[in-house]
């Protein structure tokens, strides 16, 4: 396992001068490179054959989480292991923490990255799963300078596809700040610890004064297509007042709707059980982080 | 090719390499480190590789060499760099946390970083800071022991 003839490595210290690397290049004939976790393994692998690499390490705008009154950003370098310390997560963003604390290993998350996994897109990974669950806002922009939000559910195209244009960067993911009483959770079962998710699930919800449901937004990982918003999990939660049985109940229904499939990993009913029993106990944390309960 | 500069084990090198070539060849077969191990044929998965990278613990075979550059890189002959073994390089000795060794030097580098972070840690802390390195021998129980002595030698004498 070795790279492919690579002719240029750069390393840009600002998002336009990374732009211009990539602009001398023909469409996918350099690619820019976040933390490596996942690009450096389909290098290897000639997957990937980039002439240049345009290596995003050194740009310190794209990195950091910023939590204030307009809302939640987190610049697309930022890793892993930051996003899972961050203090400034919690209520409607604590799935954010959940996946990010279970993404591989600790050598992964110490360079792993949000807007590499997102913009990588792996069928069976943790971050798409969360910003779409979330709704997340992708701020992309182009070496003409011109800027452009695309939200999380015209992002994410499929397995290894996403919005995202070869010529331009991501800058950040962002969302507005979640309405009071939120709460959001994700966990994955896989072959081992911390591993791709078999099946994961993140549930976010939105309470009422009274402690009752009023929105709330299901997404599945592990599927055959990647991470999958379930439309119809969100409706069957509505009303719900986090009581056990009826949660159960949803996420049985959910279950049974989802077009769940068999792989060397589990089988399709496998993958129903998985759906759940992670997703009755996703469900019930996220509603207890809504009421701003431990 | 392009010209790196970096500091591995204190020693500041200057070099030029192939833009592909990975971090863990340059270590092994440029500046002869091979302590720093290829357990599973560079896919990853095995953490035998793993060095620090400005203190952090990261899998040398996910670097291109050129993203080293001007970087500071710690390799397990760094860790007692010539002198007395490190409190967690003894333990390992102490305890057996090691059959045939391929697995340890990865592992080290990783606990290492890990101690710093946590200077107590439980048990299933421990196991769950080790998911990056594949013990092939599956000795994990004398390795969490390993770990678990080191830690509370270092907190008797900081």
């Amino acid at each position: 396992m070795y790279p492919a003839l690579i002719e240029e490595y750069v390393r840009p210290q600002s998002v336009a001068d990374a732009l211009a690397a990539i602009a001398r290049y023909e469409a996918g004939d350099a690619i820019f490179l976040a933390g490596g976790q996942s690009a450096m393994q389909a290098m290897k692998s000639r997957m990937l054959r980039p002439q240049c690499v345009v290596d995003l390490q050194a740009i310190s705008e794209l990195k950091g989480i910023v939590s204030d009154a307009s809302g939640v950003r987190i610049g697309a370098m930022t890793r892993y292991v930051e996003i899972a310390a961050s203090a400034e997560l919690q209520g409607g963003f604590a799935a954010l923490g959940d996946a990010a604390r279970r993404v591989g290993d600790r050598q992964v998350r110490n360079r792993g990255t949000i807007g590499g996994s997102v913009c990588w897109n792996y069928a069976a990974s943790c971050t798409p799963a969360v910003v779409l669950g979330l709704q997340g806002q992708l701020r992309l922009t182009s070496g003409d300078g011109a800027s452009r939000s695309v939200a999380a559910d015209d992002f994410f195209l499929g397995p290894l596809e996403t919005a995202r244009n070869d010529d331009e960067i991501l800058l950040s993911v962002e969302w507005p700040l979640f309405v009071e009483r939120s709460g959001s959770a994700y966990a994955k079962w896989g072959l081992v610890t911390d591993a791709l998710p078999v099946i994961g699930v993140c549930v976010r919800v939105s309470l009422d004064a009274d402690g009752r449901c009023e929105s709330a937004r299901v997404v599945l990982s592990g599927l055959a297509n990647g991470a999958t918003h379930v439309a119809a999990g969100d409706s069957l939660l509505l009303g719900c007042d986090g009581d056990a049985d009826a949660i159960e109940a949803a996420l049985k229904r959910i279950a049974q709707d989802t077009d769940t499939h068999s792989d060397m990993s589990a089988d399709a009913d496998y993958r129903r059980q998985l759906i759940v029993s992670i997703g009755r106990d996703v469900t019930a944390t996220a509603f207890r982080r809504a009421r701003g309960e431990a | 090719m392009i010209n790196i500069k970096l500091t591995v084990n204190g020693e500041v090198f200057e070099d030029t390499v192939t833009e592909r070539m990975l971090l863990v060849d340059y270590l092994r077969d440029q500046l002869t480190l091979t302590g720093t191990h290829v357990g599973c044929t560079y896919e990853g998965v095995c953490g035998a590789c793993t060095v620090h990278l400005d203190g952090e613990a990261v899998k040398s075979c996910l670097l291109l060499a050129a993203q080293a550059d001007g970087h500071e890189i710690t390799t397990v002959e760094g860790l007692a760099n010539g002198g007395p073994l490190s409190a967690l390089q003894q333990s390992f000795s102490d305890e057996h946390g090691l059959q045939c060794g391929f697995c340890t030097p990865g592992i080290l580098m990783n606990m290492s970083e890990f101690l710093t972070l946590n200077p107590d840690p439980t048990d299933d802390e421990i196991r769950h800071g080790l998911i990056g390195n594949l013990c092939r021998c599956t000795g994990y129980v004398q390795i969490v022991k390993a770990v678990r002595n080191a830690a509370r030698a270092m907190r008797e004498t900081s």
